[in-house]
């Protein structure tokens, strides 16, 4: 008998997921997190979930972790003293970067520190040219005295990137050679193996931030991966990276970048799966916390994969799940502005002090006062009745809003809910409309501890007829690392003119990768039947220089692969910008694999139906204020944990569980689908 | 002039913020399509667009904040457009196109507009438009407008939705690169596409009136928050002058301004030379653009772009001069006096609001255009840059390095994308040393970048701040000069123009700016820090830091 163990370690609680591969049996434990050591709060989770449910650390078959370690330390600037070495007279390329200011009319704003002092980016003679041709050989000599300068200013780690590094390898490979010669205890990464891609100031920013991070996730990886074998547990641990893929620790050490969604990665990963079960495979994630909202969107069950992306003020290229973050959340503050408009956010009074509600000293109304004020909030316990909420106190709070808005407290409260909701809107526009779909065809999955709360009326802002709430919407990270594929991916850039021409350099890449590809699925010890690849190339008209990816047919490469990379081209732009240039020449410019090593995986199993009468689950009723439904409203009250598979549920009435409360609008029914989930749609 | 006021609807605050969230959402939307399928290096990389929405009396209901000086070649749009065609004869599927200083309400002649009314439900209702500088019209002379290219007056590109060819060919043979104009127009038009059908959508969901009113409320809102943020300024009169250089012309002109805060009004009023032979003068709506950006940024930068703001400003300068120049005066190269226009309005602010203005930029917009014929087949091809610089010291910061300043904030190309397009070869990209002001608060540094010619080709290169120095405040020293200079053996060019044969150099330095305060305050750990990073020489420090 084996266990399999989800951990998604946060900023305040570390949620372990547990599932038992023979009985189908879920378990959930939380401990508090131990920010200064993650690993500490982790190895005790894991511990007493084992214990919990009355298994050793020796029965866990699988350990998946999601952190939040390297993006923590990247929005701190906790990383290590880096240094750079860059061809030369283009050491402040890192800080000059596009030339753009950080706002357009704010004079205020800093620039985000750059993460290599200027005394420590030093220049060496060497220049490649676009073709690949050397116009300067790499200065070896120099190479070696600036590595050695840069250790003896106390470097503890060191990134190069050269110009065209990615074209014509040898000047980074030899800058390998001699870093590895220097100084082998030095953390060091060169750009084209970080990100072999063109345009030289994000691939830098890339790999300065790989090398920034990189000892810090060394020494997390380290600690933790002691931890779990001092407790017994002998599984390999994984961990997920932004492209919602898990890799082993030793990898994830090696290119810390690539795991700096991994958090968020993970929810997407769990929404998956649960709307695979549903028989949603279209879906749009919505992962709402105390500060900030989460969104994603899949289709035909596949979350689009951007590779490059700008977090936390430092752009990235790295394959990672196109999720849009916006600072909306169940703490984020409302407030008045000097026109007179009300606005939410984007500061938050976070999970301390937290809402006015909360008592600890917050006296600006939230998006969860406005909740309890409303009704849609329990006015008297939180957390399962875990925590007492005083009403009293927001509803003084929303009065305060209400005054000088000339508006009464109710349309006050319900205002509140409508700004926030038409910001989160204005997120799933950028992940919909923006790239070409529309939303009103997907399914909207609420999670995390506000979205099923908020999701019924964001979904009638953007006309989505449906919404799935996950059984556990509070835990749905860890759950999602018990449902993730080993996943890793390779790209090179090439440009070829699509053509006849193109076939020998498309056939050779993708050869390459191939190699690449199988070399980490023997690495990571996956059986031959496990693997999958998928082959996608960038491609755009010549002249453009956003390129769409476009998935290559399997099979072996030929003129037919042309003709469907053509087609598929020219729907992919249709849909994105509503024309097509026939006639104009069109390239090929990265080639991309994906490899994925299928792991099995927890499978939940189906629930028998327990017919329609959901009456057992209710626990009580409150008026809650529903604009819908012209005013205050008698809604019933369901606990969640009482709801049967087949249990239908007409609105208005209010779902309640410990991690989360979930509002069925008037005209709305919920239904309880087999897999326990909540499944909205119009009556 | 206003006869589209829409039916009275009262919409409460919160719809009134809503529908503000959605109209934000769609120029944005508007924004990504054209960036991204376009194909000139100058909108597809350095996104030198912008996108809005108007109402019919030409009103901003949204602008996406691109680019502040694009405001300017938006500001008479509509009217120059009403003023030529009926109303009744439009229809849906029109599309103007124009891009005039002069009868079109543009700035200069390579930002070509598209607008494209919006009906609803049969009635026209508003308009879509966006603007990209077309990187063209190079290698011109600029004695006046005629010579800078081809002037379009607001004219139909697309009539009811059909393409009219022979407009197109007439514009298409009068540029050098046609090829990318007519992908940078597809990439306009698949824009306003998309602005429309949204627009019609927001009106289908909370009706015509709605909308229409929600965006005239928005206007009040902008103007209220601007009346409250300059009502905070202490009253009085404010003045400042400055001189201005550029390699167009011999010599320096002066600039002036007079600010008078008055209430919850501020009027602003220019003085400059009259309008010259030469590429540098400003239309009306250039100096208006100016003055709302820098007057926002300094009022309360979350004023929203629309037309509210503009309300409670009143600007005024002399006819015929190169603030206010009239036809056919010659403007291609207007960005340069807008920025000092903006450095005159932080200088006479300086009294008034110390916290809120910063010393001096760079006070310039460093241009270079070159052109020549591609090796492979002989093709013309035209790249054009602009170059950022030093950012005035702020009252509690120092000021930004080496980032575009004020009226423009365009991306630069990518060194590796630049090379593949043109036969150029960067050489060095670098902050100037000792380029930034010293001060309490040190000046932002220029930047340094040198281009090597690998086939021939004729260059142009504009800018500021040669003959002078970023002007520090309350005892903050000036920051580093700009500077231009040729290696390799190049001729040396006449105004700002020449060309370069293979393996010729050209070496661009940009202006730092201005210090803030008395450099004795300065935080010892701060020039420590700059000496050890190289920003200020360890004399620099010694001599003026006393470090």
């Amino acid at each position: 008998m084996a266990w399999r163990v989800g951990v998604d370690s946060g900023g305040t609680f570390t949620d372990v997921c547990l599932f038992d591969d023979a009985t189908g049996r879920v378990e959930v434990w939380k401990v508090a997190s131990t920010p200064s050591d993650p690993s500490g709060g982790i190895a005790q989770g894991v511990a007493e979930g084992v214990a919990l449910v009355g298994a050793v650390p020796g029965q866990v078959g699988y350990f998946g972790h999601g952190t939040t370690v390297a993006t923590n330390a990247l929005i701190q600037h906790r990383g290590v003293k880096t240094g750079l070495i860059t061809t030369d007279g283009f050491r402040d390329l890192l800080e000059i970067g596009r030339q753009k200011r950080p706002d357009l009319y704010d004079q205020q704003v800093e620039k985000p520190p750059v993460l290599v002092t200027r005394d420590l980016r030093l220049e060496v003679a060497e220049r490649l040219r676009h073709d690949g041709s050397v116009e300067t050989p790499l200065d070896e000599a120099a190479f070696r005295a600036a590595v050695r300068k840069l250790v003896a200013a106390g470097a503890q780690s060191i990134a190069v990137c050269f110009l065209y590094g990615f074209i014509r390898t040898e000047h980074e490979e030899t800058a390998a050679r001699i870093l590895r010669e220097e100084c082998p205890e030095v953390f060091s990464c060169v750009s084209h193996q970080v990100a072999p891609e063109f345009r030289e100031y994000e691939r830098m920013s890339t790999t300065v931030v790989n090398a920034y991070l990189g000892p810090v996730m060394q020494r997390y990886i380290r600690r933790l991966a002691e931890r779990l074998s001092e407790l017994g547990v002998t599984a390999t641990p994984h961990l997920t990276q932004s492209n919602g893929g898990v890799i082993s620790f030793e990898q994830a050490a090696r290119l810390p970048v690539r795991t700096v969604l991994s958090g968020p990665s993970t929810g997407v990963v769990g929404a998956q799966e649960i709307g695979r079960l549903a028989g949603f495979p279209d879906l749009i994630t919505f992962d709402m916390g105390g500060t900030s909202t989460d969104v994603a969107l899949l289709e035909a069950g596949h979350c689009r994969l951007t590779s490059e992306a700008m977090v936390h003020g430092y752009p990235i290229k790295a394959p990672m799940l196109d999720i849009h973050t916006v600072g909306a959340g169940g703490g984020s503050i409302a407030f008045i502005d000097s026109g007179g408009l009300l606005k939410v956010g984007p500061r938050s009074a976070g999970a301390d002090p937290g809402p006015v509600c909360y008592a600890r000293g917050n006296t600006e109304a939230t998006v969860t006062d406005a909740n309890i004020v409303l009704g849609t909030l329990n006015p008297a316990f939180l957390l399962g009745g875990r925590m007492a909420v005083r009403h009293d106190l927001a509803l003084a709070a929303i009065d305060r809003l209400a005054a000088p808005l000339g508006m009464d407290r109710m349309a006050t409260a319900q205002g509140v809910i409508s700004v926030v909701t038409a910001n989160m809107a204005r997120a799933i526009r950028v992940i919909s409309v923006q790239r070409g779909y529309d939303p009103r065809d997907y399914t909207l999955v609420a999670f995390g501890g506000a979205g099923p709360l908020h999701a019924a009326r964001l979904a009638r802002e953007l006309e989505i007829g449906r919404i799935l709430v996950p059984r556990n919407p509070g835990i749905l990270c860890a759950m999602g690392l018990l449902l993730t594929d080993l996943r890793a991916d390779f790209a090179v850039t090439r440009l070829n003119t699509l053509g006849a021409a193109a076939l020998p350099d498309l056939v050779s890449a993708f050869d390459d990768l191939a190699v690449q590809a199988d070399h980490w699925f023997a690495h990571e010890a996956i059986a031959r039947e496990s693997r999958r690849i998928t082959r996608t190339v960038d491609m755009r008209y010549a002249g453009q220089n956003y390129e769409l990816p476009i998935r290559m047919p399997d099979g072996p490469i030929g003129p037919a692969t042309l003709d469907t990379l053509a087609q598929g081209f020219a729907e992919a732009h249709e849909r994105m910008y509503g024309f097509n240039a026939e006639h104009e020449p069109v390239q090929l410019v990265t080639f991309r694999v994906e490899a994925s090593g299928v792991v099995p995986k927890a499978t939940f199993q189906p629930q028998a139906d327990a017919g329609p009468d959901a009456s057992g689950a209710v626990i009580g009723s409150r008026d809650v204020f529903m604009p819908e439904a012209g005013g205050f409203v008698s809604c019933k009250v369901y606990d969640r944990d009482r709801l049967c598979a087949g249990n239908r549920i007409a609105g208005p009435a209010i779902v309640e569980q410990m991690d989360a409360t979930t509002v069925v609008l008037p005209d709305m029914v919920a239904r309880v689908e087999p897999y326990l989930n909540l499944v909205l749609e119009a009556a | 002039m206003n006869d589209f006021t829409p039916a009275v609807v009262s919409v409460d605050p919160i719809t009134v913020e809503v529908i503000g969230s959605a109209l934000s959402s769609i120029v944005e939307e508007m924004g990504e399509a054209l960036i991204r399928a376009s194909y000139s290096t100058n909108i597809k990389e350095r996104r030198d667009c912008s996108t809005a929405l108007f109402d019919l009396a030409g009103n901003t209901l949204c602008q996406a904040e691109h680019i502040p000086m694009h405001l300017g070649s938006f500001l008479d749009l509509i009217p120059h457009i009403m003023k030529r065609h009926p109303v009744e004869q439009m229809r849906p599927g029109d599309v103007f196109c124009g891009n005039d200083a002069y009868e079109g309400g543009g700035t200069h002649l390579p930002d070509i507009v598209l607008a494209e009314p919006v009906f609803v439900d049969g009635e026209m209702t508003a308009w879509a438009v966006n603007l990209a500088h077309h990187a063209d019209f190079a290698d011109r002379g600029h004695a006046h407008i005629y010579q800078e290219g081809l002037r379009i007056p607001p004219i139909r590109l697309y009539r009811a939705g059909e393409l009219q060819t022979d407009v197109q060919e007439l514009i298409l043979l009068n540029c050098q690169v046609p090829r990318e104009r007519l992908s940078d127009l597809r990439a306009q038009m698949a824009a306003n596409r998309l602005g429309v059908q949204r627009f019609q959508g927001l009106c289908a969901k909370y009706g015509r009136d709605v909308v229409l009113a929600a965006g005239s409320a928005l206007q009040d809102y902008a103007e209220r928050k601007m009346r409250a943020g300059i009502a905070a300024i202490p009253d009085g009169v404010y003045r400042f002058a400055d001189r201005y250089d550029c390699p167009e012309i011999d010599g320096e002109i002066d600039m002036s301004a007079e600010i008078t805060v008055r209430g919850d009004t501020m009027h602003l009023h220019f003085e400059a030379p009259p309008q010259m032979r030469a590429g540098l003068n400003m239309t009306m709506t250039a100096l208006l653009s100016t003055v709302y950006y820098a007057v926002k940024a300094i009022v309360d930068p979350t004023i929203l772009p629309n037309a509210g703001l503009a309300r409670p400003l009143s600007v005024t300068a002399p006819e015929g001069t190169i603030v206010n120049c009239v036809h056919p005066a010659a403007v291609n190269g207007r960005l340069g006096p807008c920025q000092r226009v903006v450095d005159l309005i932080h200088g006479a602010l300086a009294e008034a609001v110390p916290d809120r203005v910063t010393a001096a930029s760079n006070g310039a917009c460093f241009s270079i255009t070159f052109v020549g014929h591609q090796p492979s087949d002989n093709r013309i091809w035209v790249y054009l840059e602009t170059i950022g610089g030093g950012f005035g010291a702020r009252a509690e910061r120092d000021g930004l390095d080496g980032v575009h300043v004020h009226m423009t904030n365009t991306s630069n190309l990518p060194v590796e994308a630049l090379e593949l397009e043109y036969p150029l070869t960067l050489m060095r990209y670098e902050l100037v040393d000792g380029s930034g002001g010293a001060g309490r608060h040190r000046g932002g540094m220029g930047i340094r970048r040198v281009y090597r010619a690998d086939h021939d080709c004729r260059v142009r290169i504009d800018g500021a701040r040669l003959l002078s120095r970023p002007w520090g405040l309350f005892g903050g020293e000036p920051g580093g000069q700009a500077d231009i200079r040729l290696h390799g053996g190049a001729v040396a060019f006449n105004h700002g123009g020449g060309g370069l044969r293979p393996g010729e150099m050209i070496e661009v330095v940009t202006g730092g700016s201005g210090g803030y305060g008395p450099p004795g305050e300065r935080d010892r750990d701060a020039v420590r820090r700059d000496v050890a990073e190289g920003s200020i020489e360890r004399e620099t420090a010694g001599r003026i830091y006393g470090v």
